[in-house]
């Protein structure tokens, strides 16, 4: 049974387990996921479930609804995406799980205008005309990277230190080819190859992880960040 | 200096033990792999351990590439193929990290290393008629570059003309004003109808280049091969060395 752990600035504060095919999320009181903050629409989102997917729809908030740091109005939510409504992070797992953040429209919705929700969707521009330009996923050099971007237009992208990887990481004891990143359809992941405990997804070692947006991967002393191209 | 020069090892583990055992009679100064340790034979990982553990350099072939998952393989043959997605299977993660480790190419004093050309390496361009040949000169600095790949021991000379003279390899005293690709042949499937495993013995200081020829225990690999289930293909080219 899915479950949605809902934090608020990083405390979690609800756990919800939920048969319902659908389920809202909003200010108001008759919402299934009451978020009672004035950045949050009354009616902010809904997730609706079907046999093979949980969807995240938009309501066409103030403030916006953000899955994985990325605005959406329409997603299908995969195990442990975090949607991001104002100051609370709602953590959407398959079984069981947690996570919380902000919310929005004017039905008396405050406009949010704090650094942090500023910075979220400057981000979250910047980021689009990224991918745009690339015309799909790509990696940001966040820390000690060659470079600032870096497209993932190959079948497999090689990550390490030795000089003919398609991605440069630095550190010691990293292997030549420390890691590759496959591209399947639309779905990339990542798979170590080289020594144990030099790659790190979201500060977690890793042998394999699929990729979301806004991941943040280490490898050794360079960190990147992935940012998905579809939308 | 004298260096013992393997390559395309594929995972022939007769071959590789029969071939280090002869170096070290040679008194060499230093072992050099050239890449495709792994795919065919039926013992990648001991084969990987024990070039790791002997050899100052290994380079990364395509079968150690398309080991690992970076390098697709559906140009392969469809033996080459089953062999690869059989060595996918048995290698656990330790050996993977060691072919991850692998380099692409080397240069030693004068001398330039690598497995396929010194043409895009990694694109794995064969050198075997004299337009590869001239391709792969112009991109490389060093006089005498070494590589394997296509598991037919060939000399390749650069003649003041710039065309290419290519001749089957044997042993030489190359000209020192000349530049020369030489082709090591291979250790674990010679295809030259030679069976027996072939490496190289490069004397930089009397500028000298050996072929020898090792003979190994072809049946043991035959049986090992048999057991893994390989390609038969596979099985039988080994004892007619081609």
């Amino acid at each position: 049974m899915p479950e949605i752990t809902v934090k608020y600035e990083d405390k979690v504060i609800e756990r919800v387990v939920t048969e319902k095919k659908r389920i809202s999320i909003g200010r108001g009181n008759d919402n299934d996921i009451v978020l009672e903050n004035r950045g949050v629409s009354r009616k902010h989102a809904l997730i609706e479930f079907n046999d093979k997917a949980a969807v995240l729809i938009d309501n066409e908030s103030l403030n916006g609804t953000f899955v994985n740091s990325r605005k959406v109005s329409e997603e299908v939510l995969r195990d442990q995406d975090i949607i991001t409504i104002g100051k609370y992070s709602l953590i959407y797992n398959t079984e069981t799980s947690q996570e919380g953040s902000d919310p929005a429209s004017y039905d008396g919705t405050m406009v949010l205008n704090t650094r942090q929700q500023k910075k979220l969707l400057e981000n979250d521009r910047i980021e689009r005309k990224i991918v745009e330009k690339y015309g799909g996923s790509v990696l940001l050099g966040m820390e000690n990277a060659d470079f600032s971007e870096y497209r993932l237009d190959r079948e497999v992208s090689t990550v390490g230190k030795a000089k003919f990887v398609h991605i440069r990481a630095k550190g010691f004891f990293l292997s030549g080819i420390q890691a590759k990143i496959v591209k399947e359809g639309q779905v990339f992941s990542i798979v170590n190859l080289g020594k144990q405990g030099k790659l790190k997804v979201n500060g977690e070692p890793t042998t394999q992880s699929v990729l979301k947006n806004g991941d943040l991967i280490t490898v050794g002393k360079t960190v990147f960040k992935f940012v998905e191209g579809k939308n | 200096m004298k260096y013992g020069l393997i390559s395309d090892i594929h995972g022939n583990l007769e071959a590789l033990t029969a071939v280090l055992r002869d170096i070290e009679k040679q008194k060499v100064d230093s072992v050099h792999c050239l890449g495709d340790v792994v795919g065919y034979g039926a013992d990648p990982a001991r084969c990987l351990k024990m070039v790791k553990k002997q050899c100052d350099t290994v380079l990364m072939g395509n079968h150690d590439y398309a080991a690992i998952g970076v390098q697709p393989y559906d140009s392969f043959n469809r033996a080459a193929q089953a062999a690869t997605e059989w060595t996918r299977q048995v290698l656990d993660d330790k050996s993977m990290a060691i072919i991850a480790d692998f380099e692409m190419e080397r240069s030693l004093d004068d001398m330039y290393l690598v497995h396929a050309s010194p043409y895009e390496p990694e694109e794995w361009h064969y050198i075997l008629t004299e337009n590869d040949a001239d391709e792969a000169f112009s991109h490389l600095s060093q006089n005498i570059g070494f590589f394997g790949h296509s598991h037919i021991p060939t000399i390749i000379q650069e003649k003041s003309d710039g065309t290419t003279r290519m001749q089957a390899g044997h042993d030489v005293s190359p000209d020192r004003e000349r530049r020369y690709l030489i082709n090591i042949g291979s250790v674990g499937q010679p295809r030259d109808n030679d069976p027996r495993a072939c490496y190289v013995i490069f004397d930089s200081d009397e500028y000298e280049i050996e072929f020898h020829r090792v003979e190994y225990d072809i049946e043991n690999a035959q049986r090992k091969m048999s057991e893994a289930r390989l390609p038969s293909n596979l099985i039988s080219r080994l004892s007619a060395g081609t």
